[in-house]
């Protein structure tokens, strides 16, 4: 147990303001190159959006950060990303706690063909060996911070398959929650999802801001417009401009930008 | 127009025929086999032991008991080896190496059953004879042999069946920090669960039907086995060994344990296509 001086009225020293930091971040697909000098900075605890016309690298920067690219085949990235200060691709990364720590949520909810229970304990039980009564802790918690669990307490054992699509995605979000990741990347998690499913996600990535970073990639104007507090625009595997969501809306500074929100690029 | 209609008509023809040949099939050996039961008795004719058609006694409990253990051999054998070469080969390899590996294994279906069965008694007796005891030709030899045989069936459908598990289901897993292995084990062979168990009953009646490997290096002894080096002689050798020189009652035994096969074929069949639509 530490104690704290109490001359020291200053406490452990604040987290740096930018949780994830992308220094000259390059990616190539074999010889295609979908990224291309990325650097950016990413806040703590803030909704950042990503738009951008279909194959400009949306899907491709998320994946970078928690190295789902590392899966495919033939991919080589140059640069550096920064999380919590370390570099992810560094020699004494393991892999594992970096995918705990960066959770994702998929464009199609992908619940596991298990129980509502089985897919939230998944992360958990990969993680530790946990009992049941941490178990039904962490169940409630995750399913209660997506507002699922007075839904769905009675019937933990049905297979998730069986929910709607919405409560589908919310189960993901939840599976993810379960690990307490840092940081949530979402790609286009609403894009199966009607309006107001869609509306109701978007108010609980409201909740999970106050705990979480978010990094979002969208198709749908509106929803960047709404739900975030920061926006990039990606064209051609650059990122033409990041800055707050009201700025990028607004007055953009690149034509690129402008063309793409006043829908130019469809 | 016309002769669309006449293509028709044949390609109908041809596989009624093919049906029908079936059907007929089943139904001569229901007609040869079933009247020994009926006058046997089927508690006699299926719980007894006690073989000796020219004197009139009809039992096949030893070559049930036989085929049952032979074939639950091959399974305690063929399908963890086929299972984990499966699991290797869609999960842990190229794509590549799956494409040059999997038509090789489907091949070695097409090996003729005797040449398994040459191999056995060249390779396998001898080694069992010399090392374990025994006669050699025994339930042993015929177990593996025929779980080697049952590998190409139990690999190709399991590995179809794990190819068929969606992607994102992995994704998601490895996206949780899960290992490929805790992937694997967790995820992706709990949802191929239908396909696999399709795969080790087709395995099965594979093992359970095959007679010339088993005749040749099982020893075809006519006991109900004490030891897995004793040797063995299951329904189906019984039947290819004596049909040659069988007549009258025994001839009909012979049918009617060819109605015992069938229903247990007919089951194991029955089962892997309940399971698969079951998805
Ligand atoms: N596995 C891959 N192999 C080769 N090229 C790929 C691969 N994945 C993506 N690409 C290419 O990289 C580019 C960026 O793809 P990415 O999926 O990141 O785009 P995106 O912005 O997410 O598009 P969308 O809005 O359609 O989801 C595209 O040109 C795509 O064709
Ligand atoms: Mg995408």
């Amino acid at each position: 147990m530490t104690i704290f001086p109490a001359a020291s009225d200053k406490g452990p020293p604040a987290p740096a303001p930018d949780i994830i930091v992308l220094r000259r971040l390059n990616l190539f697909y074999g010889t295609f190159q979908a990224l291309q000098d990325i650097d950016v900075t990413f806040p703590r605890q803030a909704i950042t959006a990503l738009i951008g016309p279909s194959g400009c690298g949306k899907s491709t920067l998320l994946r970078t950060l928690n190295r789902m690219n590392d899966l495919i085949e033939g991919v080589r990235i140059e640069g550096e990303v920064l999380i919590d200060g370390q570099d992810i691709f560094g020699p004494d990364v393991v892999l594992t706690d970096l995918r705990k720590k960066v959770g994702m949520v998929f464009q199609r909810p992908n619940p596991f063909p298990l129980s509502i229970y089985d897919n939230v304990v998944y992360g958990p039980r990969l993680h530790g060996q946990p009992g049941k009564a941490e178990l039904q802790e962490i169940l409630e918690r995750s399913l209660t911070a997506v507002e699922m669990w007075g839904e769905v307490k009675d019937r933990l054992k049905t297979s998730a398959l069986s929910l709607t699509e919405e409560q589908q995605q919310r189960l993901c979000i939840a599976r993810v929650l379960a690990v307490e990741p840092e940081i949530l990347l979402m790609d286009e998690p609403c894009s199966a999802l009607d309006p107001l499913a869609t509306l109701r996600i978007e108010e609980l990535m409201q909740e999970l801001k106050r705990n979480y970073t978010i990094i979002i990639v969208t198709h749908n104007m509106q929803q960047a417009a709404r739900a975030s507090d920061l926006s990039g625009f990606m064209y051609l595997g650059e990122l033409i401009e990041i800055g707050s969501t009201g700025d990028i809306f607004t007055r953009p500074k690149d034509s690129r930008t402008e063309d793409y929100i006043t829908g130019k690029y469809g | 127009m016309h002769r669309e209609k006449f293509i028709e008509r044949v390609l109908l023809l041809l596989a009624l025929s093919s049906v029908g040949s079936l059907a007929l099939i089943t139904i001569f050996i229901f007609l040869e086999g079933f009247p020994l039961i009926l006058s046997v008795g089927l508690k006699d004719f299926i719980l007894s032991s006690h073989w000796a058609p020219t004197k009139g006694h009809f039992g096949i409990l030893a070559m049930i008991i036989s085929s049952v253990l032979v074939t639950l051999g091959a399974m305690i054998i063929g399908v963890p080896l086929g299972l984990s070469c499966a699991i290797v080969l869609a999960e842990f390899s190229p794509k590549r190496l799956k494409m040059v590996l999997k038509p090789t294994l489907e091949l070695l279906a097409g090996i003729p059953s005797v040449v398994y069965g040459f191999l056995g008694v060249i390779w396998l007796v001898p080694l069992i004879r010399n090392y374990l005891g025994g006669p050699g030709l025994s339930l042993l030899a015929g177990s593996i042999i025929l779980g080697i045989m049952i590998l190409p069936t139990v690999i190709s459908i399991s590995i179809d069946a794990l190819t068929a598990v969606p992607d994102p289901y992995r994704d998601g897993s490895l996206a949780l920090g899960a290992t490929r292995w805790q992937t694997v084990s967790r995820v992706v062979l709990p949802a191929a669960r239908s396909g696999i168990i399709t795969a080790i009953i087709l395995g099965m009646g594979r093992a359970i039907g095959e007679t010339m490997a088993v005749i040749m290096v099982a020893g075809n002894a006519l006991q109900i086995p004490t030891s897995i080096l004793d040797p063995v002689r299951t329904l189906t050798s019984n039947i290819a060994l004596e049909l040659g020189y069988a007549a009258g009652r025994h001839r009909e035994a012979l049918f009617a344990t060819g109605i015992v096969l069938f229903i247990i074929i007919m089951i194991l069949n029955l089962s892997a296509t309940l399971i698969t639509r079951r998805r």
